[in-house]
């Protein structure tokens, strides 16, 4: 409340003047300790108070009254306004022109003080509210991306599931019908229709296991069975099953002598490799050779890779062909329609990963074609041979 | 060459094709199968068939520009395959000239009666289009001429607007009409967006010769792409 009087307009003339009044009164009685330059400096500080505190108006008072009392009280003739001496005309000048000066700029300097922290305030306040806004946007913008991911995954999904289910009750539709109303369906047509929904049903069950698998490694939650495996039997299972879709293609094998045994999830990394063949299959032409090698890497890696004599990936797209539900053509060839589910490599890189593995793609070693490397720890505990294992 | 119709299956699943060439035949047409559109469009060219079906989304040229290279050089009655949530495309499609779709995944009876109605419309062209000047529903009946319809035997009003939107409709029987195609037909092409035109007129129409214009029979909605008259004979 008292702070609230003070800061009002008339308050600063009236604390103004009253403050010369009492600093006059106080000098006064202190009088035969002081002398004139004293007082008129005493006086001119009050003045730079008041100027400082409620700006120059209630200074210019304060510097008129101070020059009145400073010329009634301590400039002789006392007790009058006149002045006897030339000399205390020019100090009681000088001390009005000093004291209204000293009033004036102190006054401005607190103004300018002011609006350099009212300035301040306004840009931190400015900032702030860039700041909200832009973390607003930033928050808005992720979430409009995630949802435009999301509905591209959904995109992604649908079709997958979609297409083979297109398949199957169009086939079943047709056997159906055959059934309901006998047409000129051969025992030939009905067998096709048949493959047709086993392998469509192949198709689905393929792609959904490969979502459980992905949402599995997406959540932390790939349970890997980890135990000491021989490198030669992991590659071999997973060409056995890969021998339906190689059966075209020249498979070589080349596993260095003497590889240590790895503590790893056979199944696994042998879904890994067979992945890897299932692709190179894919993307390189009939009569061509897939090559699968695995060798040791220093000390304490096993490296294993698959090549083929494809199109090979470009550099451009050899981090984001491990992204789920990305489908490249191997040359880019966006004209081509990609083939393939686009988890495999994805689930690839999960499984490696769980075992604190690399994988990644580089050229064939003749410069074309594709080569997907990976490596995988040997193991925590001391590096055993297969010799010494069955021991 | 068989008196068979030709049918050329244009789809980048190979089962898809396996399944359609198979059902199809089964049903007496003669089928080839395509892989993309470009080899679409080259089979149409080497060996005219009498209708299209073709996929949407595919490698090369897809289904939309193959409607649209078809439809510079041919009335072919072209269906497209799509998938729910391809509304957009479908549309396109259709604003392409492309005659119906079937949606994904597909009945072979569903395809086979939109098959058999193409071919229809396809082969009854000149008595649709131009000269028939009388049409009878059972309902009601429509004389193209004399601009006079009665329902269920009472003559009734129609609006210039109503009358020349129904004498459109009963011109393509069978087909679907996005409401753009509609809209520029009988609006002009400044009105393409103005659906709600569309909403009043057919809801109108479809009081005045619908028995139940809740559940109506002959102007039948296909949602978010447009109408289609169904002429009931």
């Amino acid at each position: 409340m008292r702070r609230s009087l003070l800061d009002r307009k008339w308050a600063g003339y009236v604390v103004a003047a009253l403050s010369v009044f009492l600093l006059t009164l106080v000098l006064k009685i202190v009088g035969s300790h002081v002398n004139a330059a004293t007082v008129s400096l005493a006086l001119l500080l009050n003045v730079l108070f008041i100027a400082t505190r409620w700006g120059s108006l209630p200074a210019l008072l304060a510097s008129i009254v101070a020059m009145l009392c400073f010329n009634f009280f301590f400039l002789p003739p006392l007790g009058t306004f006149t002045i006897a001496a030339t000399d205390n005309w020019i100090a009681l000048v000088a001390f009005l022109i000093t004291a209204v000066t000293a009033g004036q700029l102190s006054a401005r300097a607190e103004r300018r003080a002011e609006e350099a922290e009212s300035g301040r305030r306004e840009i931190e306040r400015l900032y702030a509210e860039l700041r909200d806004a832009f973390e607003r946007a930033s928050h808005a913008e992720a979430l409009r991306q995630s949802e435009k991911l999301k509905s591209a995954l959904l995109d992604a999904v649908t079709h997958d599931l979609r297409t083979p289910l297109t398949s199957i009750k169009a086939s079943i539709t047709t056997l159906l019908d055959e059934v309901r109303e006998p047409v000129a369906l051969d025992a030939e047509s009905r067998v096709e229709m048949m493959e047709v929904i086993d392998e469509e049903s192949d198709r689905l069950s393929h792609f959904i296991n490969g979502l459980i698998e992905l949402a599995r490694i997406e959540a932390g939650e790939l349970q890997l069975r980890r135990r000491w495996g021989v490198v030669d039997e992991i590659i071999s299972a997973a060409l056995t099953r890969a021998r339906p879709i190689t059966q075209h293609h020249r498979v070589e094998l080349d596993v260095e002598n003497e590889l240590p045994v790895v503590r790893v999830d056979e199944r696994a990394v042998s879904e890994v490799v067979y992945t890897l063949v299932d692709n190179a299959a894919k993307y390189s032409s009939k009569g061509s050779t897939i090559r699968i090698t695995a060798r040791r890497s220093g000390d304490e890696l096993i490296e294993m890779a698959v090549e083929d004599d494809g199109q090979g990936i470009p550099h451009e797209l050899r981090e984001r062909v491990f992204d789920k539900f990305f489908r490249a053509t191997r040359d880019g060839d966006v004209s081509k329609q990609p083939t393939g589910t686009g988890m495999g490599l994805a689930i690839a890189k999960g499984i490696v990963e769980a075992h604190e593995g690399r994988i990644w793609i580089e050229s064939g070693n003749n410069g074309a074609g594709t080569r997907v490397v990976f490596t995988l720890p040997i193991g925590d505990e001391d590096v055993v041979t297969p010799s010494q294992q069955k021991q | 060459m068989t008196d068979q119709p030709r049918i050329l299956v244009v789809d980048d699943e190979p089962q898809l094709t396996r399944v359609l060439r198979t059902g199809l035949k089964s049903r007496g047409y003669d089928v080839r199968a395509a892989a993309d559109g470009l080899a679409g469009f080259e089979a149409f060219n080497d060996w005219h068939p009498d209708l299209v079906i073709t996929d949407l989304a595919m490698p090369n040229v897809d289904g939309l520009e193959l409607c649209r290279r078809l439809r510079a050089i041919s009335q072919v009655p072209i269906i497209v395959l799509s998938a729910k949530g391809e509304e957009k495309t479908k549309v396109e499609a259709l604003d392409l000239g492309a005659d119906d779709f079937v949606t994904k995944p597909f009945g072979i009876d569903e395809l086979l009666a939109r098959v058999r109605a193409s071919l229809r419309r396809a082969n009854a062209p000149a008595s649709s289009e131009t000269t028939q000047s009388i049409f009878d529903s059972g309902d009601f009946h429509v004389d193209l001429d004399s601009r006079e319809i009665t329902v269920r035997g009472k003559p009734i009003h129609l609006t210039p607007k109503e009358f020349d939107l129904l004498v459109y409709f009963i011109k393509r029987p069978g087909k679907v009409l996005t409401h753009r195609t509609l809209l520029a037909a009988l609006w002009g092409g400044n009105y393409v967006e103005q659906n709600e035109y569309l909403r009043v007129f057919v809801g109108n129409l479809r009081k005045k010769i619908e028995s139940d214009s809740a559940s109506p029979r002959y102007i039948l909605t296909e949602p978010w792409i447009g109408y289609r008259f169904d002429p009931g004979q």
